[in-house]
């Protein structure tokens, strides 16, 4: 039915012996084992394994579970859900994390600053206001025929 | 003869006779679907459509047909209406023939899937869910069909569910659209606080919409039609099979956010700032996806970027007040990016699985019909005159050229114009043209009349569509007619100089031999780096946030803080603080049997 006692997770290994038993526990090395600081969080004896995803593992080698990318008996990571390969990617990308950082972030705020200066200087097909002859039609709109019309000039050369 | 009844009777006959191959199966026992019955009850029903579509052409009569209505509380009532206005008049025989198109493909593409009568009832019951989303009047309905189409796409998208690309890309397009439905509950709410309904008639009569609510249903478009900042999902959802891309993810789906811009478009009529923000939205993406396709090396996913890129520029019009126009661009190109989507099907399968570009090449004499109607579909897509790309884009431009519109965004559209002639080209040549780079052996043939029907059946569309759309539609505002030479011709300019570019950089790659990493090759290959970025960082923070805060803050308040702990802590607390008290002295004691009687003392005289 459920695990014995010895191979359930269990408090914070103080002594090397404790440390011993809980690497052959979680089926690991010794040397590779290193738990969880003992700060009250309640990890135990649980080891810390590396913040690797499964994305970073060998996809042509033969594990026993080839979609999971896991051998029978691994440890899992405290975070394994994180870090399946349906999650979080942590494998090294082509270009550095800073330079990705540091170009998007000049494309975005190029094309922010764009926009403002494109919405101050917009751009649209030269229209004028209404010209009309005459005057502006002085006498048309019922202006008196015997006095002076104002000059009126359209343009300015 | 009433012309209504007949136009509405069929119109529901074509919805019952889509639905058809899906529930009866369920409901009788003898009756097994098949994709055969599938494909011949979509082709029954886009003959169908066509009555309809008659009708209303000839008289012009929108109607809304009232169903049933659901009386949520006492002054909130939720009438099940459908709108038969030009634009589902129009969408229906569309999206009806390119999907019987894309089914009869589907029908060879699928051939070896053991579960091939599951996939075309998935493909119907996204069909049901996008007819009910373009005919819905009111936003309880159209938000039923945008959900239906959602989980459709996922589903879809993780058809070979085994794969986890295939579930990553689902899981994420389902995560990008719930981000824009956020936008469109806000609207919703909005809309049914202010005008207490959820018609469209009512949402529209309001004239000043404040902006909220529209940066809402902005945000809603971006979500579903994969604008700049929510676009990830669409490249990525290329990991279903190519009959769901050319559906999906080219035609139907990806149209949903635009359309609900354009069914919404009075509301956006007189506010200038979402206007703007969907102008500069569109632009935006329009170019980051047309930078992005010039470097894929995936054939689907150059057809991806090309589709997010025309869907940019739908935005792009939505942002000139032009939503008849958008709709014009949706139709036609519907017709050739679902043809290039088939045809990229019939290359990957007939070269046993292979996507990759570099990797084909002097496909034209292997596999000409196919190749003809690719290179028919590039050049709808480029804008060549009198192609059925020409009538949407080409006025696009020219109105876009007209209006009073922010410069840069202008710049963004037109620089978009002429890459999208260089990647189309691009892909075009490193297909179909040069010396085979496939493998040696290869069954390579299209002698199967459900390859080369589809395919040229859409190519007769994405030929004659554009005319005949055009033809037969009022246009409901002026478009602008005098112009100077060029800005007429700055669409055919800027292909040709998109054209040039591209043979120039082919003709580069003859002399140079060693390809060197730089900025923008880095750049735009990673897509601008944005799925790296967001995808690592989000989730992350995301999920470690959750695990601690479930895990480790909730255990350590709840059970340490709240119960023994902070017991504890209190308790210490008052202990030392009493400790003191206990000297051992005699006078401290009788004066604490002193202090006590007193106070006894007071309380009973009291």
């Amino acid at each position: 039915s459920e695990l014995p006692k010895e191979l359930l997770p269990g408090p914070y290994p103080r002594t090397p012996e404790e440390r011993a038993a809980a690497a052959k526990k979680y089926n690991m090395r010794v040397e590779d084992y290193e738990p969880y600081p003992d700060d009250g969080f309640g990890y135990g004896d649980y080891p810390k394994l590396p913040d690797k995803s499964h994305h970073e593992r060998d996809p042509w080698y033969q594990w026993d579970q080839q979609d999971m990318r896991h051998n029978w008996g691994e440890p899992m990571h405290w975070d394994f859900d994180m870090y399946l390969r349906t999650r979080v990617d942590t494998s090294p990308t082509p270009v550095p994390w800073h330079t990705m950082c540091k170009h998007f972030l000049i494309f975005l705020g190029t094309m922010l600053i764009m926009f403002g200066v494109g919405e101050m200087y917009p751009s649209y097909m030269p229209v004028g206001p209404k010209q009309y002859p005459f005057n502006d039609l002085y006498l048309e709109r019922g202006g008196d025929p015997n006095k002076e019309p104002p000059v009126v000039t359209h343009y300015e050369i | 003869m009433d012309l209504t009844l007949l136009m509405n009777t069929s119109m529901l006959l074509m919805l019952t006779l889509i639905i058809t191959p899906t529930i009866l199966p369920i409901l009788s026992s003898t009756s097994k679907a098949s994709p055969d019955t599938t494909t011949q009850a979509i082709k029954a029903a886009f003959l169908t459509s066509l009555v309809p579509l008659t009708l209303f052409l000839y008289s012009s009569s929108d109607n809304i047909t009232y169903c049933w209505q659901w009386k949520f509380i006492t002054n909130f009532n939720i009438p099940f209406s459908l709108k038969f206005d030009q634009y589902s008049m129009m969408f229906f025989p569309i999206a009806l023939f390119v999907t019987w198109s894309i089914m009869q493909f589907a029908s060879w593409y699928m051939a070896t899937d053991p579960y091939i009568t599951k996939f075309f009832s998935y493909l119907s019951l996204f069909l049901i869910a996008m007819l009910i989303l373009t005919t819905a009047n009111n936003m309880f309905l159209l938000f039923i069909g945008w959900e239906g189409v959602g989980i459709m796409s996922f589903l879809l998208i993780g058809w070979w569910q085994g794969r986890m690309e295939a579930n990553t890309a689902a899981l994420q397009a389902v995560l990008y659209n719930r981000i824009g439905d956020i936008g469109l509950i806000l609207s919703m709410a909005w809309l049914a606080s202010t005008t207490n309904s959820w018609e469209l008639q009512q949402a529209i009569s309001v004239t000043q919409t404040p902006t909220l609510p529209l940066l809402g249903l902005i945000l809603a478009a971006a979500g579903k039609s994969a604008q700049f900042g929510l676009h990830p999902w669409l490249p990525n959802a290329m990991e279903g099979p190519t009959p769901v891309s050319a559906l999906l993810h080219s035609s139907t789906m990806v149209v949903a956010g635009i359309f609900l811009l354009i069914r919404t478009h009075p509301m956006f009529t007189n506010n200038q700032t979402a206007l703007t923000t969907c102008l500069c939205l569109g632009a935006l993406s329009t170019l980051f996806a047309a930078t992005c396709a010039l470097t894929q090396n995936d054939i689907k996913k150059i057809i991806a970027f090309s589709t997010s890129s025309q869907l940019g520029l739908m935005m792009v019009t939505i942002g000139l007040n032009l939503p008849q126009l958008a709709f014009l661009h949706i139709s036609t190109h519907a017709f050739f990016k679902a043809m290039l989507f088939i045809c990229s099907g019939s290359i990957i399968h007939n070269l046993n699985g292979e996507q990759d570009i570099r990797k084909m090449g002097g496909l034209q004499k292997m596999l000409p019909t196919t190749t003809s109607c690719l290179t028919i579909g590039n050049l709808a897509l480029m804008g060549t005159p009198f192609l059925a790309g020409f009538y949407s884009k080409d006025l696009i431009i020219e109105n876009l050229n007209m209006s009073y519109v922010n410069t840069w965004a202008l710049l963004l559209t037109l620089t978009a114009t002429s890459f999208t002639a260089t990647y189309s080209l691009r892909m075009t040549s490193l297909v179909q043209t040069g010396f085979t780079r496939i493998l040696t052996i290869m069954p390579i043939n299209e002698n199967n009349s459900n390859i080369t029907n589809p395919i040229t059946r859409l190519a007769l569309g994405s030929i004659m569509a554009g005319l005949l759309i055009t033809s037969y539609t009022t246009p409901m505002k002026t478009l602008p007619m005098t112009m100077p030479l060029y800005v007429k011709t700055s669409a055919i300019i800027l292909t040709i100089l998109g054209i040039m570019l591209a043979i120039e950089l082919s003709n580069m790659t003859h002399s140079i031999t060693q390809p060197k990493q730089n900025l923008l090759l880095n750049f735009s290959s990673s897509l601008g780096y944005f799925n790296p970025l967001t995808h690592r960082l989000m989730p992350m923070s995301l999920l470690n946030t959750g695990q601690k805060l479930s895990s480790h803050l909730i255990d350590l308040s709840w059970y340490k803080k709240m119960g023994p702990e902070g017991l504890t802590d209190l308790q210490l607390m008052m202990t030392k603080k009493s400790t003191t008290l206990h000297t051992g002295l005699i006078k401290t004691y009788l004066g604490s049997f002193a202090l006590s009687i007193l106070i006894t003392l007071l309380m009973h005289t009291d």
